[in-house]
């Protein structure tokens, strides 16, 4: 929650200080606050304890020696403009009154009248005047001979002293905070250079072939788990990977003999006999076992793609030179059904890709657009080349990809609505382009072309 | 022609010395990969057929040791793994050929055409289709009256397969792997479109076509016409 405060891209080692700074200056202002209120407090206990005093101490030296006593003992003391003395006939009029402020400012007493209307009291109390700042602590008592004595005391000297504590105590929580800074960032550089080495590790974990590891040798011991943990995960994963290739040959030794027995027997059957009829269906036989294999193949192929079990041998090529293969490969069939057919390779490129797989995909792309383009149409293979990668897109001017199957159409056995009974096709040539595409870490997508028709592409990696 | 076969799978293996025989070959079989090894290294055979997964040895293992005895033999294996990477794994061990389940048998019988023929380095002669002769150097058919027709490099490629293999079913499979390079079904009928193309150059109007279609199994040529 407390994150969410701070910058997303402030690194943690700051983000950590930050929230320490604002721990330690929390709990300064709670203690301070705390702290001022216990000595408030306490000074001003002590303050009405002085001034009952002084004015037990002040009436004794009147009885002994009149105002005169009062004054000299006041001047005499060490009084500073934070107290006064004073004496008033019963009537209220003002017969003494001491401070050793300058006169203008005074000793802050408060006017008389209000003064009156307090209660009266017996022998000494403290009277607390309101309104004034700073406090004022003022005490009256009578003398025996019926007039007043009063004598105040500010808290000014208590706030200074209050105030110089608060003042030693932020230095302090300063002093604290910074102290506290430096195991910070030590235990968190400490905790993080783990960390980033750990994500150097799983970001070539990510480009790597499957075979590195995390390592966190000298991270913290949670962090050493995690990557322990991280690590039996990719064993399994890998482990399963290799079950699933050796079920995948498994597999398609398993479908491919018994295929092979079939044909070979259809196959002397349909050599040994004369009658038309029953050569037409043993050739029909054929074709249909041939048709077969070469979609478990299709089947394996794509499910070895989905699980990136699927093994590549990848070796130098021109992709001028493979677009080229392809489109001579399909040439005649399209100028067979009346579809021109172009290629537009302007820069050549060679990459490391697996001739026989990416050859597969890309017809399958060309053999869709000869399916569903129209007479008189035309189909394009075009190559895009930037620093990264490289884009072969199969542009065609039949029907295209209605909206929202442009991601569906991929999936495996799933067929556009383009399709029909006359096409044939099990839905699993896109899937193958994907799983081929993947394999050689590039991506697959269809995009519409603006006049209309589809336009198919496979980015490859540059580098691959 | 002395063939050894090993083959792992009784069915398949009566199938295949059916048809190697009824080719007028002589073949010694074996269904361990061990067995046939020995065999191989002690007598001597024009070709060797391996299927990859056998008991006691796989093909790659007998090819590799075979080699490291300075056994020259073509190999053919004869296999259910139909990755690129198997297909370069045999051939790296020292096989010749990679045949994949199912196959036609005529296929099977063209491959060690193919083999026999590298292995004796014969010349195939005079190239002659009918009235035409087939320069292969400048990709060219020729009458002896002077009349030409140029071809493109793939109808030229193809027919000298054809060529090569008179009277041999040659399959579509057999043709795309020699002629295109391709190892899988490309769906368009690329095969069929390229014969047709062939058969205008070549045929005369009203004879039968030299090169025949064969439903369910491939071409023929038939140097009769």
């Amino acid at each position: 929650m407390f994150s969410k405060l701070l910058p997303e891209r402030l690194p943690s080692t700051w983000r950590l200080a930050l929230l320490q700074c604002i721990t330690i200056a929390t709990s300064i202002a709670l203690c301070l606050t705390l702290a001022g209120m216990a000595l408030r407090s306490d000074l001003e206990t002590i303050s009405r304890r002085i001034l009952l005093d002084d004015l037990g101490e002040y009436s004794s030296v009147y009885e002994m020696a009149g105002l005169d006593g009062i004054a000299r003992m006041f001047v005499s003391g060490r009084h500073e403009n934070t107290e006064g003395v004073r004496v008033t006939s019963a009537d209220g009029t003002i017969v003494l009154c001491e401070s050793l402020s300058d006169p203008e400012k005074g000793f802050p007493w408060p006017a008389l009248t209000s003064l009156r209307k307090l209660p009266e009291m017996k022998g000494v109390k403290a009277i607390e005047h309101p309104g004034k700042q700073p406090h004022v602590l003022i005490g009256r008592v009578f003398l025996p001979d019926g007039k007043l004595l009063w004598y105040g005391r500010t808290n000014e000297s208590d706030r200074g002293y209050i105030q110089h504590i608060n003042l030693y105590l932020w230095y302090a929580g300063v002093a604290a905070a910074l102290i506290a800074l430096v195991p910070i960032f030590w235990y968190a550089g400490e905790v993080l250079q783990p960390v980033r080495s750990m994500i150097a590790s799983a970001l070539a974990l990510a480009r790597g072939s499957g075979r590195e590891r995390l390592a966190a040798s000298s991270a913290v011991p949670e962090l050493r788990e995690f990557a322990a943990a991280f690590n039996t995960v990719l064993d399994r994963n890998e482990e399963l990977t290799s079950e699933l290739q050796a079920a995948n040959d498994q597999l398609a030794h398993e479908l491919r003999t018994p295929l092979a027995r079939i044909r070979g027997n259809l196959e002397a059957f349909h050599d040994s006999v004369s009658e038309p009829a029953a050569r037409d269906a043993a050739a029909r036989g054929l074709d249909e076992i041939d048709r077969a294999s070469s979609l478990v193949q299709t089947i394996l192929t794509v499910r070895a793609g989905e699980h990136q079990a699927l093994a590549l041998h990848r070796e130098p090529l021109s992709i001028r030179e493979l677009l080229t293969d392809i489109v001579d490969l399909y040439t005649i069939s399209a100028e067979d059904s009346g579809v021109v057919m172009k290629l537009d390779v302007t820069e050549d490129r060679t990459l490391m890709i697996d001739q026989q797989r990416l050859t597969q995909a890309i017809a399958n792309l060309l053999d869709n657009a000869l399916t569903y383009t129209p007479q008189a149409g035309s189909i394009t293979v075009r190559c895009e080349l930037d620093e990264t990668q490289c884009i072969i897109h199969v542009e065609d001017t039949g029907p295209g990809v209605k909206p929202g199957e442009e991601e569906n159409i991929w999936m495996r056995f799933v067929r556009g609505s383009a399709a029909s009974a006359k096409s044939p096709g099990m839905g699993l040539g896109l899937s193958l382009v994907r799983a081929v595409a993947t394999a050689h870490g590039g991506a697959t997508g269809v995009n519409h072309r603006p006049g209309g028709g589809a336009d198919f592409w496979i980015s490859l990696p540059s580098e691959a | 022609m002395r063939l050894l076969l090993a083959e792992d799978d009784p069915e398949l293996t009566r199938q295949v010395v059916a048809c190697l025989e009824k080719a007028g070959h002589e073949v010694a079989c074996y269904d361990r990969g061990d067995a046939a090894l020995a065999a191989a290294v002690q007598k001597a055979f024009d070709v060797v057929i391996l299927d990859v997964n056998m008991p006691g040895m796989n093909g790659f293992q007998v090819v590799e040791e075979m080699r490291a005895k300075e056994e020259i033999v073509p190999v053919i294996f004869l296999t259910a793994r139909d990755g690129v990477v198997d297909r370069v794994r045999g051939l790296t061990a020292g096989g010749d050929d990679y045949l994949t389940k199912p196959f036609a048998m005529e296929e099977l019988l063209a491959r060690i055409d193919v083999q026999l023929r590298r292995a004796q380095q014969s010349g195939t002669g005079q190239r002659r289709i009918g009235e035409w002769f087939l320069d292969t150097r400048q990709r060219r058919l020729r009458k002896s009256n002077g009349e030409g027709v140029d071809l493109q490099p793939r109808e030229c490629a193809l027919l000298e397969l054809l060529l090569d293999h008179p009277g041999r079913t040659l399959t579509k499979k057999f043709l795309l792997d020699k002629v295109w390079n391709i190892r899988f079904d490309p769906g368009t009928n690329v095969v069929d479109a390229m014969v047709c193309r062939l058969r205008r150059k070549l045929d005369v109007p009203g004879h039968t076509s030299s090169i025949q279609t064969v439903r369910g199994k491939g071409y023929v040529f038939k140097a009769s016409s």
